[in-house]
């Protein structure tokens, strides 16, 4: 018998082959015939009520689609149910959709839309932190008595700024009309997302709409809740005229429309004793909701959840307001809004180390978690944290130590930096058991192929690789024998959305449950079906009024190391080098994880020194790719990537979660040694050129 | 609807442009992009286009007597690849837009487009180029300066064309060439800088300096460079403040959604100033 191969031994991505040749068929690429296009008539201003709108006589066989041909409700489903299919009355920020404009041929709906004219009663936008409509608050421990103890109290403010996920293609769709209901092939995370958001606006039975994924050309977040609003207008766009119809934004529509990572605006405050320890943290999350809510609620407890990050304090005030602006919607990315806590927890600890004249990493290390220790919500670390040796590691490949010495030199011009992290896996709290309620199925045909029946989405990361392979390394069965199609709601059951790293972990880990009761029940020649639901670990306790006990089963680790240069006449960055290790349980695919971490730590640092996105009285000034600056090739440093063998005992051969966990510590890390490298404390990212300017010139 | 050709000789391509009713398209990688339309619809132009980039009569690098000449439709990376360009710029087309952008895109192109950011513009200023300017009428010289008139903005009539550009070979001791870009690679300049010298024992026998990205045009006074020509390296260090202040008058950017004025005005001076002193510590 040969000898079963260990699971994490990279293979090919079995996606790459099609990409490469050109052969994937993205969205763009699908033509039915007869199929009409669709682009969107979008406000002007900020914040207004539309007086008119005028439309010029119309040639034949063109339509308009707007709020009044939307048979059920004019919301797009999802976490907060605020955010309309079409601008009705009001419009609350530039960019905002108010009707479709529909035919056959582009270069006239083009014109049509630019002859469109809507008068306005222009209303005074906001655009600062002051309208706050969410609010969040947990407690551990007794902040008040700490603090009123404290031998010294250290308070600083961090600010983050957007980040657009720059996916490749953009978003789309093209769908068409089907048994009395409309079918939606699209660029999409979360089928099932789409379907319940477009069974709301048409009022629809579950039968009338199906939603297909089509090759999708990166997301990261960024087709998690969005997609839902454009896949609603095309399907009352269906309805109404009874044709298939296309719609594709183009980039420049894309980047100002859609959402993006919220800007936040962070307060720090320690209580620290006369051992120099952190008593008590007291935090504040601002974030910029843009005009809707949409899931930024789920954002700011990610956020929050994060804010002692991987240090156990004793005492936690956290809480947080989501502010509403009148500017386009803010909404998922990669990370969260652990990304933006994660910098501000990391900067902290560092500057309160530096106001205590003592040594950062000592200092740090002093508060490092262990096993056993209780999280920021009182839950518990039930698994063990090898921090501890990942540091050791991490530390000897950096020469870490030895070059924060040589860099304090303010004529090197050199900066390291370390961050250190943590990422919860799958829905916050009681998430998984109460909202998505997963459900997996694998069907063994007669010709004994296996189907993975599962709504999760390829976008890059993987899953149509690890997945197969991990069924048929479960069974020991040829992978060539295991079939994963794009999820098609018409076969495939409501495994969840394609977000939150929880597709291994827990998607991941139904299948491998179901594959078990596959072998058990397995009859050659015949067709055999299993299914697994989501069960909570009964030890998983959470109280979510309070934002009290385990927010997540399980948390993956990380540290990410670098090293930068920086031009003391242009105040340039350079990234020299990366170092980077994690603890994500078990790789199911070296290679795919190892992928993740190359472009999850180039997205990290991109955040924290090169990517610039602001607005100017509510419109988006970064446009394009030439503009808005995501780091090349050339701008990549060398990375040297280490991952640690750490099984967690629910997961898949002992896998947790991987595509956040390698984005969120990238720009302390380079915030840090950019510090280091100009001798300036750093509250703001992206540290551009710019900043870097400023801070050494306020001396 | 606009008409676009495709002559198969130079000759055709004059007598297309002497109807005076073309503009020239050569390369593409800013007009292409300026008149993009909605994905699988044709390109906008506004004005009938004469494509000239296959025109092999104009796609050459060739010596005589002290100067280079550079045909129109030579791309960015036959010349960042010859033996006879000078090593400034190379300097310049090693990290000049994008490897796709220098295989379609040209010298001469960048120098019709007359963007204030042309990184390669810059360079054409330093060699103080000109530029072989021809119709069926005539045939003019024109030197650089005097060819880019401002952003966009160029001295050429309808029915002519930028036939080649040419320059004389450098002797400098060092040449410097420092561009500023948001990433390093794929940017548009915020701001570049170009300089070179050539010393006579301490003495300054020759300066060029150009800056880019920082005024409507490039930067490039000869009068300056007239005076500092002579200085021995104890005088430059004497008038160093006074020549900084001079091109800081010269120094007028904008704020945009790439960068902001007091950024590109202080490390155009930070530029200016470090080349300063590397001359003054030479000695």
């Amino acid at each position: 018998m040969k000898e079963k191969q260990n699971i994490s031994v990279g293979i090919d991505n079995v996606e790459a082959a099609d990409k490469i040749a050109g052969l994937a068929k993205y969205t763009s690429d699908i033509v039915i015939e007869g199929m009409l296009y669709a682009k969107t008539v979008r406000s002007t201003i900020p914040r207004g009520t539309i007086r008119e709108i005028k439309i010029p006589t119309l040639p034949k066989g063109y339509y308009t689609v707007d709020a009044t041909d939307i048979p059920g409700d004019n919301i797009v489903g999802m976490l907060r149910d605020d955010w309309p299919v079409f601008a009705a009355h009001h419009v609350n920020h530039i960019g905002e959709p108010i009707m479709l404009i529909v035919r056959e041929d582009k270069a006239i709906i083009t014109e049509i839309v630019n002859k469109i004219t809507i008068t306005y009663d222009e209303a005074e936008p906001t655009f600062d932190f002051t309208d706050s409509c969410e609010q969040l608050s947990f407690q551990k421990g007794n902040t008040k008595k700490a603090f009123k103890e404290a031998k010294k109290i250290i308070d600083y403010t961090y600010e983050t700024g957007y980040q657009e996920q720059t996916y490749i293609e953009p978003q789309g769709f093209i769908g068409y009309p089907e048994n009395d209901g409309v079918t939606l092939i699209g660029s999409i995370q979360c089928p099932y997302y789409v379907k319940h958001a477009v069974m709301q606006t048409l009022g629809a039975s579950e039968d009338l709409v199906r939603v297909i994924q089509a090759t999708v050309g990166g997301a990261f977040g960024g087709k998690e809740e969005f997609p839902s609003l454009m896949a609603c207008q095309l399907a009352v766009a269906i309805h109404k005229i009874a044709r298939p119809i296309k719609m594709i934004y183009e980039r420049e529509e894309d980047m100002e429309v859609t959402t993006k990572r919220h800007p936040a605006k962070i307060t720090m405050s320690a209580a620290i004793d006369a051992d120099n320890r952190v008593m008590a943290i007291k935090s504040h999350v601002g974030l910029d909701g843009g005009a809707y809510i949409g899931l930024s609620k789920v954002v700011l407890s990610r956020g929050m959840l994060a804010s002692t990050n991987a240090y156990t304090i004793e005492n936690v005030t956290a809480r947080g307001d989501v502010y509403r602006t009148n500017t386009v919607p803010n909404g998922a990315f990669r990370g969260f809004g652990a990304p933006q806590m994660i910098f501000a927890i990391e900067m902290f600890m560092h500057h309160i180390a530096k106001d205590l004249n003592i040594d950062p990493l000592t200092f740090r290390k002093a508060h490092m978690v262990k096993q056993g220790d209780l999280t920021a919500t009182s839950g518990v670390f039930r698994d063990p944290v090898i921090m501890n040796s990942m540091l050791e590691e991490v530390l000897k490949q950096s020469n870490y130590i030895e070059k924060v010495k040589q860099y304090q030199h303010p004529e090197s011009n050199k900066g390291i930096g370390m961050s250190w992290f943590l990422h919860g896996f799958g829905f916050t709290g009681s998430g998984e058991k109460d909202k998505i309620k997963a459900r997996v199925r694998l069907k063994k045909d007669e010709q004994d192929n296996v189907h993975i029946l599962i709504a999760a989405v390829d976008m890059g990361q993987g899953p149509k690789t690890t997945m197969r392979k991990l069924v048929a390394n479960l069974l020991d069965y040829p992978i060539e024998k295991v079939i994963f199609n794009n999820p098609d709601t018409r076969y495939v059951p409501d495994s969840g959305p394609t977000v939150a790293s929880r597709t291994m972990m827990i998607v991941g880990g139904l299948l491998a449950r179901a594959t078990k009761k596959l072998q058990d029940q397995w009859v050659a020649h015949q067709e055999v079906v299993t299914e697994e639901s989501y069960e909570q670990p009964s030890y998983v306790q959470w109280d979510n009024e309070a934002m009290h006990g385990d927010a997540y089963p399980a948390y993956s680790w990380g540290i990410n190391v670098c090293e930068v240069e920086v031009d003391r006449q242009t105040y340039e960055v350079r990234v020299r080098n990366m170092w980077n290790i994690y603890d994500v349980g078990k790789a199911i695919d070296e290679r795919i994880v190892l992928g993740q971490a190359d472009g999850g730590q180039a997205q990290g640092i991109g955040y924290g020194y090169l990517e610039v996105m602001n607005h100017r009285e509510g419109k988006i000034m970064q446009k394009n790719m030439t503009d808005y600056i995501i780091p090349t090739a050339a701008d990549t440093p060398p990375m040297e990537n280490t991952l640690m063998d750490n099984p967690y005992p629910l997961g898949p051969y002992g896998a947790k979660g991987v595509g956040e966990l390698t984005l969120v510590g990238g720009a302390p890390a380079v915030a840090l040694a950019i510090e280091q490298a100009i001798g300036k404390k750093v509250h703001t990212i992206p540290v551009t050129p710019e900043r870097i300017m400023e801070l050494i010139d306020n001396e | 609807m606009v008409e676009n050709k495709i002559p198969t000789s130079y000759n055709e391509a004059l007598k297309i442009l002497a109807t005076g009713s073309y503009q020239v398209l050569n390369g593409g990688t800013d007009l292409m992009v300026r008149y993009r339309g909605w994905s699988e619809t044709r390109v906008k132009f506004k004005k009938n286009m004469l494509h000239i980039h296959n025109l092999d009569e104009l796609n050459y690098i060739t010596s005589k007597d002290e100067y280079i000449h550079i045909g129109a439709t030579t791309t960015h990376e036959t010349i960042l690849h010859h033996p006879l360009i000078p090593e400034i710029m190379k300097k310049c087309l090693r990290v000049f837009a994008s490897p796709a952008i220098r295989n379609m895109g040209t010298l001469v192109g960048n120098i019709g487009n007359a963007s204030p950011a042309g990184d390669a513009v810059l360079i054409a200023y330093l060699l103080e180029a000109r530029l072989v300017v021809e119709s069926l009428r005539h045939q003019r010289e024109v030197p650089i300066e005097d060819f880019i008139k401002g952003p966009g903005s160029i001295a050429l009539a309808p029915d002519e064309i930028i036939k080649e550009i040419y320059f004389k070979k450098l002797n400098f001791n060092a040449t410097y060439f420092t561009k500023v870009g948001g990433r390093q690679s794929d940017a548009i300049s915020k701001v570049m800088f170009a300089a070179g010298y050539r010393l006579d024992a301490d003495k300054i026998v020759d300066i060029r300096i150009a800056i880019g990205a920082v005024s409507p045009t490039i930067i490039k006074d000869k009068t300056i460079e007239k005076s500092i020509k002579g200085y021995t390296l104890k005088n430059l260090s004497n008038q160093k403040s006074m020549i900084l202040s001079q091109y800081a008058a010269h120094i007028n950017p904008i704020d945009d959604q790439r960068s902001n004025k007091h950024y590109r005005k202080k490390v155009a001076l930070n530029l200016l100033e470090a080349f300063l002193n590397d001359i003054i510590t030479r000695s």
